[in-house]
């Protein structure tokens, strides 16, 4: 397979810069070496990140469904972007933070893999992306519910954001199947 | 516990090997499963915590339960579907892993609460979070027990993972 081929290759550039050096340096920290040696601890990490992007992920489907007209329309615009916006934020920083968690219990097999470099270039696009998204969402929300129709762009963005969060999940479980 | 054999012969079916023994369809199939389980999980969620007043605290309850239903249950056949086709090709594997059987054992007790939730507790549930009606007690005990009980079945999940092929019938 042609892209085996390629994330192959990419993961063989990998394995000529310093990460390779700093990642077997991290899975010396006693951080590491204690989420190595205790069975539940990883999958109990890898829960916390899961229920993480669990609420990031329903809130900003909320949020589009609304932006869309599917859902909440007895609350307004503005309303469920109140609701939703803290709790797509805090639970972003909790799935940053528990991600940071499970890089350190398994240093070389994350930073040593090109789908776990591809998953973090897709959550820097999906992060500016939502920036984007609820800026745009701010800027019209006052006249949203007396004229919804036409914003083309914010209902085509509403769309793209939940698919983008869709592929930072599918790069977190392909992490596992990276051709090394 | 229904004897080996069966699982034996579902797992070495056509159907089941051709899963097991392709490079990108047991991946393919598990990305759209936990895809589908964190939609499930969120919306869930967020219907557990309106009932026990934590967010949406200014919509009604019926508001919340219109908005979370459709998506739960959508979300929630695919992961069914896409559940199914994981077991078939793994399923002696998945039947003696004790990590398995108590997701399952979980997901039953979810499902029950639901059930005894919308069956006898949720009548009158169109009145609730409005002005002057609170929830009931037994429906914040439903949405407690509707939360602890999917952070349980993820987390089983997780541990499968680590554990498939450790025990054996």
């Amino acid at each position: 397979m042609a892209i085996g081929d390629w994330l192959f290759h990419l993961t063989e550039l990998l394995r000529n810069t310093p990460l390779v050096e700093f990642s077997l340096r991290v899975s010396d920290w006693r951080f590491a070496l204690w989420l190595q040696s205790h069975f539940y601890a990883i999958p109990a990490f890898q829960t916390l990140h899961i229920l993480a992007i669990a609420v990031l992920f329903a809130s900003t489907l909320m949020l589009s469904l609304r932006v869309l007209g599917f859902n909440g329309g007895d609350q307004s615009l503005a309303e469920a972007m109140r609701r939703y916006r803290p709790w797509i934020w805090s639970a972003l920083l909790c799935f940053v933070a528990s991600g940071i968690v499970l890089l350190i219990s398994e240093p070389v097999r994350n930073m040593i893999n090109a789908i776990f470099w591809i998953k973090m270039s897709l959550l820097v696009v999906a992060v500016g992306f939502s920036l984007a998204f609820q800026r745009s969402i701010r800027a019209r929300m006052a006249t949203w519910d007396a004229s919804p129709d036409g914003h083309v762009s914010l209902r085509i963005g509403a769309v793209a954001i939940v698919l983008l969060w869709c592929a930072v999940m599918a790069g977190g479980r392909w992490i596992a199947y990276a051709p090394v | 516990m229904i004897s080996n054999g069966i699982w034996q012969t579902i797992e070495r079916s056509a159907f089941s090997s051709t899963i097991a023994s392709s490079e990108w369809m047991f991946p393919t199939i598990e990305t759209i499963h936990v895809i589908a389980i964190v939609t499930v999980i969120g919306a869930i969620a967020m219907m557990d915590m309106r009932l026990l007043g934590l967010a949406s605290a200014n919509r009604t309850v019926r508001a919340l339960a219109d908005d979370t239903l459709p998506v739960t249950w959508t979300a929630f056949a695919l992961a069914v579907v896409t559940g199914l086709l994981l077991f078939v090709s793994k399923a002696t594997s998945y039947m003696v892993n004790p990590y398995f059987l108590w997701k399952f054992a979980f997901m039953a007790a979810a499902g029950i609460n639901m059930a005894v939730f919308h069956r006898y507790v949720a009548k009158g549930m169109d009145d609730w979070g409005a002005p002057g009606h609170a929830v009931p007690l037994n429906a914040k005990l439903a949405g407690s027990l509707s939360l602890a009980l999917w952070i349980a079945i993820p987390f089983c999940g997780r541990v499968i993972g680590f554990t498939l092929g450790v025990y054996y019938a």
